[in-house]
């Protein structure tokens, strides 16, 4: 090389179990240099950035800072040669004043002159403007961006790593945020941009590096680049297969309306969606676009005073709850296994009554059919394979690919007329996976309406027939799965169109 | 170091020994403190374990025993309800004034204290009063997000200042009692004696209905697995379709309820008339909780510990007629004996190892 990167990582390659995170990751940043990294969830990109703060060891590869090959073997000595991250979740004291908050992370690096005065001081200089002595509980998630910023700079690190720091703010804030980061690549720092927004890394980065399945498929100058190829490139070549079991698509089982709901401030807008018996309905979407209230609104765990948004087979049910929606047919089985499809603490039993409240089989005028559930219990694990030892097993006992086959086959067992599953395979095993899905197609099979949400978008490329995507709570118009080519999925994802691909 | 590790099963078997295990810890603190405050310990502890059959006549101790148990245990199973859920109602004491508050006003009220229904409406009024001052928490923590157990607790000194102005103020009564209290209520509206001598009477047979009746919904019907999985994770609740602002409601009304019903048997029963709150209130209702948990939040273990805790409260009051040992001696018993029952509790779920640190080295 003729000169030496600020950073630079050789042949890095990480390891969890079968799953190869990183694989021979070569990425270099430049001093003054705003990088941008790119990929879809699971491409890799937080490992390699663990691996850069001390928090995670390389299974081979070298990491050279400055031109020296180095070993970063705890985040402190990350801190200490000069990277500093700011995390997408923020750490602070509700609490404190950010002068204290700042404090706090800083244990004694601070000497001579006030702390105080260097917080204003730095936050001059990068237009980061903050009031020290306000406590953080009064202050919007851009100023608390501003806090974990101030707090990174004030270490001096050369290096900064922003993992997808947009994601909480306003369009405003974004653009007060784009200011500081050009003003801190001005004075010689080297910036990692982690986004998913193609929009702004063409707008603020001067190079770009794209991971997918832990491999770097792309370096480049992004704003030589179009956003299509950007896309297309994070999301691979899939082909999307034109030949799929022929279902027979029936009536309409679920229509959705003009749903405006909102839930623990996250908005959903959701215009129009048809769903029919024999049908498999994928929504795609990055994370933390609004799958969690769209699985809220859908389930009746959020209800709308509109009544007339949602009709399950044929009754309008916008404000129903979880249990007159399953009365009407409609089945659901939510993201989070432990602690909201099942209760951690309590036994396989008791955990097929959590979704069978209003199941008149399962119970009646208050009192609970013991001997359906223990019925239920054997079914579910006999049909599913699920390992577990006993009926008086608590739900945490169960592994991860176990627990999700018995949240998903309580619910298959019922018959579902619609079927609501959100992130079916998400965190389990290969096997049950593959099984999973199968169990899904299946079920259209027999008639049932199914809407799965997923971040895979491979899962739905192989099972659904209709697709569409979720981006910022708005989900777009839907089309059957061989009329998307990847390039739209991935401009529609990234939010790089406004829904004007329909 | 002491490491806490999840037991994979916990079963009766381990909560046999944790209880066990407080229980001893209990009974070596309290001849500790006995032998502290006696100078003739020896007789204080043989005492305080067998009072019933030391003097007086043996169905008059165990009548006293049974008497207060039955106070507490409706009043604490009440409050188990709210508690298996994570509803802090702290102020069962306050919701006992107004039961016995509402039984008097409905005996006010009513104009014919003699008819055979007059009995059963004070009790009603009494289940309606407890049950009204209990919503209030629940309204604000429902509406305005209070925290529920300083809402709840700050009531009761409202209500216990409420029992004393009625009873120096509109309510007054016989103003050469010696203390601020209403007229009685009319004997055929009182609890009659079951047992001459003893302390037994109608009104603890109306308790312990009470009592099993919720202890049957807390164990056989929806109600007890609502609360569990409100219990545990506020999330599933929504999932399973169960409202959490319903839950408070619930839990607050039912507890309420039933320290409103030991209101109005006690003002049938045992005074016959309000008098002000300091010589009113026996805090019940802060006893109350201690039995809840001790008992942990279970219908029978609420049951054993409420007999347990007022056959310790009565041997305090007999050995301090007999040796002179102050009876505040109960108090720490039972502070202790929580403090060792919750301690215990962890040992249920989780093994004890002991480890010496070692510093994981990075790789």
């Amino acid at each position: 090389m003729s000169h030496a990167a600020l950073l630079q990582t050789h042949q890095i390659s990480k390891a969890f179990g079968p799953v190869v995170a990183n694989e021979k990751v070569d990425f270099e940043v430049q001093p003054a240099q705003i990088h941008a990294l790119l990929g879809e969830n699971g491409a890799g990109k937080s490992t390699l950035m663990k691996i850069i703060c001390g928090l995670q060891q390389p299974d081979s590869g070298q990491v050279y800072w400055k031109g020296q090959q180095c070993t970063i073997s705890s985040p402190k000595v990350a801190r200490a040669m000069g990277i500093g991250m700011v995390h997408q979740h923020f750490a602070l004291f509700e609490g404190l004043s950010v002068t204290e908050n700042i404090a706090f992370s800083i244990d004694g690096a601070v000497q001579g002159r006030t702390l105080e005065d260097q917080i204003i001081d730095l936050a001059e200089r990068y237009g980061l403007m903050v009031e020290p002595r306000r406590p953080v509980f009064e202050l919007s998630a851009g100023e608390r961006q501003r806090i974990e910023i101030l707090r990174a700079l004030l270490l001096n690190p050369e290096l900064l790593i922003l993992d997808e720091p947009t994601s909480v703010l306003t369009p405003q804030e974004a653009d007060q945020l784009f200011d500081t980061v050009r003003k801190l690549a001005a004075n010689g720092h080297g910036i990692v941009f982690i986004s998913h927004k193609l929009k702004e890394v063409k707008a603020l980065c001067d190079y770009a590096t794209v991971l997918r399945g832990g491999r770097v498929v792309g370096s480049f100058d992004p704003r030589e680049q179009s956003t299509e190829s950007i896309a297309e490139l994070m999301l691979g070549s899939r082909n999307i297969s034109t030949e799929r079991q022929h279902r027979n698509i029936g009536e309409k089982r679920l229509q959705v309306r003009n749903l405006s709901i909102t839930d623990h401030d996250q908005a959903l807008h959701v215009k129009q969606m048809d769903v029919h018996a024999g049908e498999i309905f994928g929504v795609a979407g990055i994370a933390g676009n609004g799958q969690e209230v769209f699985y809220a609104g859908l389930s009746g765990e959020q209800t709308t005073t509109d009544n007339n948004a949602i009709t399950i087979n044929g009754t309008q049910a916008g404000s129903l709850g979880p249990n007159e929606r399953r009365v009407l047919g409609a089945m659901f089985v939510p993201e989070e296994r432990l602690g909201h499809a099942a209760v951690p603490q309590l036994d396989l039993l008791d955990n097929v009554l959590l979704s069978n409240i209003s199941n008149t089989e399962a119970t009646s005028k208050g009192f609970v059919n013991r001997r359906y559930l223990s019925a239920q219990v054997e079914k579910i694990t006999k049909l599913f394979d699920v390992k577990h030892a006993g009926n008086k097993t608590a739900a945490r006992n169960l592994s991860g690919g176990n627990l999700q086959k018995f949240v998903v086959g309580r619910e298959i067992t019922k018959q579902p007329s619609i079927l609501i599953i959100n992130q079916p395979t998400w965190g389990v095993d290969a096997v049950s996976a593959m099984r999973i899905r199968e169990t899904l197609m299946q079920l259209a099979g027999t008639g049932s309406a199914i809407i799965v949400i997923s971040q895979d978008l491979d899962e739905l490329l192989e099972i659904s027939d209709q697709l569409a995507v979720l981006h910022q709570g708005t989900l777009s118009p839907a089309r059957a799965v061989q009329d998307w080519n990847i390039e739209q999925l991935g401009l529609a994802m990234t939010g790089s169109t406004s829904g004007a691909a329909a | 170091m002491i490491h806490l590790e999840l037991r994979q099963n916990s079963n009766w078997w381990t909560s046999l020994r944790s209880i066990t295990l407080a229980l001893l810890i209990t009974a070596a603190f309290s001849i500790a403190v006995l032998f502290l405050m006696s100078d003739k310990p020896a007789d204080a502890i043989w005492q305080m374990l067998t009072f019933p059959w030391q003097g007086r006549r043996m169905e008059v101790q165990f009548g006293l025993v049974l008497q207060q148990a039955a106070y507490l245990a409706v009043i604490a199973i009440g409050l188990s309800v709210g508690y298996r859920a994570n509803i802090w109602n702290i102020g069962a004491e306050g919701q006992f004034a107004f039961g016995s508050i509402g039984a008097y006003a409905a005996y006010l009220l009513i104009g014919s204290p003699d008819a055979a229904w007059a009995f059963p409406v004070l009790l009603l009024a009494g289940i309606i009063g407890g049950c009204l001052w209990a919503l209030i928490p629940a309204f604000l923590r429902v509406t305005c997000n209070t925290n529920e157990l300083l809402t709840s607790l700050m009531l009761v000194y409202v209500a216990s200042h409420l029992l004393t102005y009625l009873c120096i103020g509109p309510l007054k009564g016989d103003p050469k009692a010696g203390q601020a209290e209403t007229y009685p209520i009319a004997d055929s509206v009182q609890a009659s004696k079951l047992i001459s001598g003893t302390e037994l009477h109608t009104g603890l047979i109306v308790l312990l209905v009470a009592f099993v009746i919720l202890a049957a919904i807390l164990l056989f019907t929806l109600l007890g697995y609502r609360l569990k999985v409100a219990q545990h994770t506020p999330r599933a609740e929504r999932f399973a379709g169960f409202s959490p602002n319903n839950t408070v409601w619930l839990s607050f009304a039912i507890s309420g309820a039933m320290a409103g019903l030991a209101g109005a048997v006690y003002l049938t029963a045992e005074t016959g008339k309000l008098i002000q709150a300091e010589n009113y209130l026996e805090n019940f209702g802060f006893a109350a909780i201690i039995i809840a948990f001790l008992g942990r939040l279970h219908p029978l273990g609420i049951l054993l510990a409420a007999l347990m805790i007022s056959y310790v409260n009565v041997g305090a009051s007999y050995i301090q007629a007999s040796l002179q040992v102050d009876d505040s001696v109960a108090e720490l018993i039972e502070v202790v004996a929580l403090f060792a029952f919750l301690g215990c509790a962890v040992l249920d779920q989780y093994k004890v190892k002991f480890k010496r640190t070692t510093v994981r080295a990075a790789t």
